[in-house]
């Protein structure tokens, strides 16, 4: 072995960090107040050494894997954290990725200095900005909604009513808001308790040294995985539709050269920051960096920032993939993150033939709406993402209608959905022939008909209208998107990105992509 | 007149009979007949049947569960609202793993060409918008016939608020003789997903239950048969058949039953069950009752309904040990199973930890299952051994380090259970059963600071023991889904009382006495928004004081309150419970001028955290209550181990439990 840990302990403290994480998500599940947290479990949690590296992270977003160490680093170096302090952050410049994911931080305080931190990242579903939703069609990121720089909401145990009261003045879902930010006090609060209680079982220098050692452990295996590829350097692009304001293609490419259990992993060449929300910050294409490459890992380790270090990532500052201050970035998370994920395992599968599968739907499919309603005399807002067909590869098709790559959230069951809010689900099935033709066929998108009860406004963040999902192999691209409005009898087709009032009995129908197929499909017999 | 009243509990190795006949227990076990589990009953019941009339039979049967975790037994179909037809595929939208580029199939219990949509509508506040079109009823119904479709699931779209329009078309299939599973009866609860997959799994194994129950009812002749299902209570033949889903986990609901008799006795009524197995362990918290979840999967679905708690892990004596490529030292998830088995079996060559045992000396080599069966030491040793030297460590050290990390394993399932739903494990005994659980329970115990460790008696039959303990238990919901604030008292009160009256008519069915009834209220609650809910007991204050409890529990539960927050009724619920004839167990006195060296089988070498020690193993049959001694020391009998480890301290009870406890 490279260092020195004890194989016996080092699978002890495996075990600890992860169900630290894990035990933490089970409590913000719970007692989050929002669907998107409650029903769609849109958030995640991990344990932190005093440097902000992730020990282990719980089986839930990957795209918060590689924002959330950025947001502890940033709040350490923002401020001074005391015990019993809960800070805040959702600045895409300084930590976040976009705004409505707001992350909570908490240190963990042994022998009077912070030796650890427990962090949890939640998707809030409204953030305020110009729409409701907080997934805007904007230009700049002070239209998209509240901006948190790392501060406390907590201080030395005691919550900070001022802070939390401007928070709230400045969302359509106060209450709902208030719930989510409490659940996730109480989440940090837990994971706090169980690293304390390790602290006194093992005593902190072995913590700590274990908390080194995890990470060189999930290091060792992303080597070894690297280096069963062939030395050499795998390019490859593809684009986005568009930036939701013109309807210019948005380019990302990407040149892998892997070498000895390393890896470079080159974005020069991808556009610059454009002026919609298409804009990634570093933060998130570090986030899709590691989701791929953990990927390739079959084993069940713990992801931490050991991933990170047989990696270089060379994304100069101003790009679509490293975006600047003060580029809106509402939809760099969701769909961008995605592209980044197809780009790289598009390279990856030229390096590792028959191991890569076609690309899938390529996007979330963000639904957001807002509005009053009447009976209930309340403004409400909502937020959700669909899943679509899964690339198909090489052993098997691809699965069809379900999450794929940078998000696994949950739908909300549509009985809660009707309960609550002044609309209807009228349909909620598979689309049928929209996976890639192929040898393994890509699996099926879905679609979902939204019927209004009341005038609403709903914002699409969507992708995969323009360019369809790749197939590999031979095998056919998935079919792609569409957003249709259905209006008095009339279809509209809407674009990727879309902002529209809808008036009551109207009709939003999305059609989510199919994934990729793998492999030529086999030829028909009779002949055309 | 005579009655022999008989828990029969179906494993997969084993069916085991615990008899109660003129206030006397005994015991038996019969190999399992797999291809039809009636055989081996019928057998073994053969000469209490021959003996005449009064024979009670209570049965914990896996038929369900197996039947679904082999997806064999039946061909069903699933109507739902138009629109919907793909719900079982689609689920929550998401993939199994996250990590995995190739997604991991999942396929759904009805085959997509039998799932069929309906135009109709009910709303979320329950107004039927729309009715099914009786001409595509009955067509649906002649389309069904002519596929062969023994059963159908009816569920629809908010059909938890009104079920009208299931119970239309439900009407229809069953006049064409279908079997009929309606997702409004059998669960009015929202959540259209967990819903309709749980009404299929029902439909599912209709068909099933009924062959299995015909065949075993065949050779019953008059002695009354009761099933039990996966809460702590047991229902008659015709309830099962109509709602065989109760009954998919019933294995380990037994053990529970059986396991909090003996606990109370013992003078630990809040106790931790701990089952651990050859592949597999089962845990479960009983803070004085037994505590019940709606968040239930078996396989692959989903069952929201009021089962026991108990969360499996899968991990067991047999899981393997070995070195992943990153270098730590892992147990399981694979496991050697019965066949090969450990290595110490003779035929694999892969270390579990049972092998760890047996190095350690926590196993009586010479007395494995009872002396029934050889084991070969020196094989566990040489599998530990080459283990041993990938990681530099002495074979000992990787014995401990297996032990060690098989017990943190287990302490995560009890945390699960116990601190993950806001109890805290000092408060708790830990009460060990299983083939494997007594080498482990000791550590467990005291790395949780738990108060003792309680081995009983008769450890192997304690699910069919459990069976006689049990109940006849009904279930009664529906959904709410109003604030407190704007809930009429009246209103609850009277969906109380009628919940109760079926309770009561269903008793009397089942033959119960007035006096033998018992209902219990309780409220499912949680915050207005939130997605889980809370059981809170309806309050001897009434419903004046619901919320209060509720913000109790809740913070309890979860550490905070949310004093503000609005407080939402989402199911109401009865319980109802006809108490079946009880066993008293009985002291046993201790044998006057006994010791624990009358007992003793031998002396064997054990190791212990790095430290060679000697100890006595005895033979538990010849323990005589009262006694006690230290560790180091073993004790056996024909089903289990029990390892007492230094600085520990046992003490055999009047119920020949043992009982042991960590020194000051």
């Amino acid at each position: 072995m490279r260092k020195s840990g004890d194989a016996i302990e080092l699978e002890i403290f495996r075990n600890l960090f992860i169900s630290i994480a894990e035990e933490m998500g089970a409590v913000l599940g719970r007692t989050g107040l929002s669907p998107n947290i409650k029903e769609r479990k849109d958030y995640s949690c991990a344990v932190f050494n005093r440097r902000g590296e992730t020990l282990a992270q719980g089986s839930h977003i990957p795209v918060h894997l590689g924002a959330m160490p950025l947001s502890v680093q940033a709040a350490l170096g923002a401020l001074t954290f005391e015990d019993g302090d809960l800070v805040l952050v959702n600045d895409p410049y300084r930590g976040g990725t976009h705004l409505p994911d707001i992350t909570a931080i908490s240190p963990v305080f042994v022998r009077g200095r912070p030796a650890f931190f427990t962090a949890n990242r939640a998707h809030h579903s409204d953030v305020g900005g110009m729409s409701p939703g907080s997934m805007p069609l904007a230009t700049e990121i002070f239209q998209e909604g509240l901006i948190l720089p790392p501060l406390k909401l907590v201080s030395r145990g005691r919550l900070n009513e001022d802070v939390l009261n401007l928070i709230l003045a400045n969302v359509r879902t106060p209450e709902e808001r208030r719930g989510d930010l409490l659940a996730q006090i109480a989440a940090c609060e837990k994971g706090r308790g169980r690293v304390l209680e390790a602290v006194e079982k093992f005593g902190l220098d072995q913590v700590e040294r274990y908390a080194g050692l995890i990470q060189d452990y999930t290091e060792i295996f992303l080597r070894k995985t690297l280096r069963t590829i062939s030395p050499g350097t795998y390019a490859f692009a593809d684009f986005l539709d568009n930036d939701g304001i013109t309807e210019e293609p948005v380019r990302i490419s990407v040149r892998i050269t892997v070498r000895g259990g390393r890896a470079k992993i080159d974005f020069r060449g991808s556009s610059p920051q454009v002026k919609g929300g298409v804009n990634a910050n570093a933060a998130v294409t570090i986030s899709a960096v590691l989701y791929v490459f953990r990927s390739l890992i079959e084993e069940d380790i713990p992801v931490n920032t050991g991933l990170l270090r047989p990696l270089e990532i060379v994304a100069p500052p101003g790009l679509i993939i490293s975006a600047r201050f003060p580029a809106a970035t509402a939809a760099g998370n969701v769909e961008t993150s995605q592209r980044i994920v197809d780009v790289l395992l598009g390279a990856l599968a030229k390096a590792m033939p028959g191991r890569i599968p076609a690309a899938s739907q390529g996007t979330m499919n963000n639904i957001a709406l807002g509005g009053i309603d009447p009976v209930r005399g309340r403004s409400f807002a909502y937020y959700e993402t669909l899943g679509g067909g899964m690339g198909a590869s090489r052993e098997r098709p691809g699965l069809s209608g379900v999450h794929t790559h940078m998000t696994n959230s949950l739908n909300t069951p549509l009985e809660s959905l009707e309960k609550y809010l002044p609309l209807r689900i009228r349909a909620y099935s598979l689309r049928p022939g929209s996976g890639g033709a192929g040898a393994n066929r890509g699996g099926d998108g879905l679609v979902r008909e939204y019927e209004f009860g009341v005038p609403t406004r709903v914002t699409i963040m969507s992708e995969r209208r323009v360019f369809p999902p790749y197939g590999l192999a031979g095998g056919g691209p998935g079919r792609r998107g569409r957003n249709i409005l259905i209006s008095k009898g009339r279809r509209t087709v809407l674009g990727s990105k879309s902002d529209v009032t809808v008036q009551a009995g109207d009709v939003i129908r999305i059609e989510t992509p199919g994934g990729g197929g793998y492999g030529p499909p086999a030829r028909k017999k009779e002949s055309r | 007149m005579r009655i022999v009243r008989i828990g029969v509990d179906t494993g997969g190795t084993f069916t085991d009979f615990v008899i109660s006949e003129n206030g006397r227990l005994s015991t038996k076990k019969l190999p399992s007949t797999p291809d039809d589990p009636s055989r081996a009953i019928l057998e073994g019941l053969r000469e209490y049947l021959e003996a005449g009339p009064g024979l009670v039979l209570i049965h914990g049967t896996t038929v369900a569960t197996n039947a679904l975790l082999e997806r064999k037994g039946s061909k069903i179909a699933l109507v739902t609202t138009k629109g919907f037809e793909d719900i079982l595929s689609i689920g929550r939208q998401t993939r199994r793993l996250l990590y995995s580029l190739k997604g991991e199939p999942r396929i759904p219990l009805v085959q997509r060409d039998l799932c069929f949509g309906i135009a109709e509508r009910t709303t979320a506040d329950g107004t039927v918008e729309r009715t099914p079109p009786p001409s595509a009823v009955r067509t649906l119904a002649r389309t069904l016939v002519r596929r062969g479709v023994e059963a159908a699931a009816v569920s629809f779209i908010n059909a938890y608020a009104d079920g009208t329009n299931e119970e239309a078309v439900a009407a229809e299939l069953e006049r064409r003789g279908l079997l009929v599973c309606v997702s409004s009866r059998l669960l009015p609860e929202y959540r259209e997903y967990e819903r309709t997959s749980t009404t299929a799994v029902n439909a599912f194994l209709m068909p099933v239950l009924d062959r299995y129950l015909e065949s075993l009812e065949g050779g019953l002749d008059k002695a009354s048969l009761f099933i039990m299902q996966s809460n702590e209570g047991y229902i008659s033949p015709r309830k099962a058949r109509k709602e065989p889903i109760r009954t998919a986990l019933s294995g380990p609901a037994g053990g529970v039953v059986g396991s909090l008799e003996l606990a109370r006795a013992a003078g630990f009524p809040e106790f931790i069950s701990f089952d651990m197995g050859g592949t597999s362990t089962d845990v479960s918290l009983v803070d004085g009752d037994i505590r019940r979840t709606n968040e239930n999967t078996v396989g692959d679905f989903p069952i929201p309904l009021p089962i026991i708690d108990i969360h499996s892990v899968g991990a067991g004596g047999g899981s393997i040990a070995h070195i992943d490529s990153g270098g730590s030292l892992r147990v399981g998830p694979r496991s050697a199973g019965a066949d090969p088995g450990p290595a110490c079996y003779g035929r694999g060559e892969d270390p579990t930890v049972t092998d760890a045992d047996l190095v350690l000396g926590r196993i009586d080599p010479d007395y494995f299952l009872g002396g029934r069966m050889v084991i070969e030491p020196e094989r566990s040793r040489a599998a530990i051994g080459r283990l041993a030297v990938r990681i530099r460590k002495t074979t000992l050290e990787t014995a401990q380090g297996i032990v060690d990390i098989a017990n943190a394993n287990m302490e995560k399932a009890i945390r699960v259970i116990s601190l993950e739903r806001g109890f805290d494990p000092r408060e708790f005994a830990l009460l060990s059963f299983g083939g494997a659980g007594g080498m482990h329970a000791a550590d467990l115990a005291a790395s949780l600071r738990m108060k003792a460790v309680l081995a009983p008696q008769n450890a192997g039959v304690l699910s069919a023991f459990g069976l006689l303990l049990a109940d006849s238990i009904k279930d009664y919901s529906r959904s709410v889904l109003k604030t407190v604030e704007k809930t009429d008292p009246a209103v609850l009160e009277r969906g109380l009382q009628e919940m109760e009256k079926r309770g009561r008519r269903d008793l009397a069915e089942d033959g119960f006495a007035l006096q033998a009834m018992f209902f219990e209220r309780s409220v499912d609650l949680r915050y207005l928004g939130q997605s889980y809910e809370i059981n809170v007991p309806f309050p001897p204050g009434g419903f004046k004081s619901l919320a209060e409890e509720f913000h109790r529990l809740h913070e309890k539960t979860y550490a905070y309150r949310h004093a503000r927050g609005v407080v939402e009724i989402v199911t109401l619920r009865v319980k109802a419970r006809g108490a079946a004839g009880k066993i008293r167990l009985r002291k046993i006195p201790p044998r006057p001028g006994a010791s624990a060296g009358d007992a003793a089988r031998k002396i064997q070498a054990i190791h212990y955290r790095g430290r060679a020690h000697k100890g006595p193993v005895y033979d538990r049959s010849r323990l005589s209550p009262g006694l006690r001694f230290d560790g180091p020391a073993l004790v056996v009998d024909e089903g289990s181990t029990t390892f007492l480890p230094p600085g520990f301290a046992l003490r055999v009870d009047g119920y020949h439990n043992l009982i042991i406890r960590k020194k000051e």
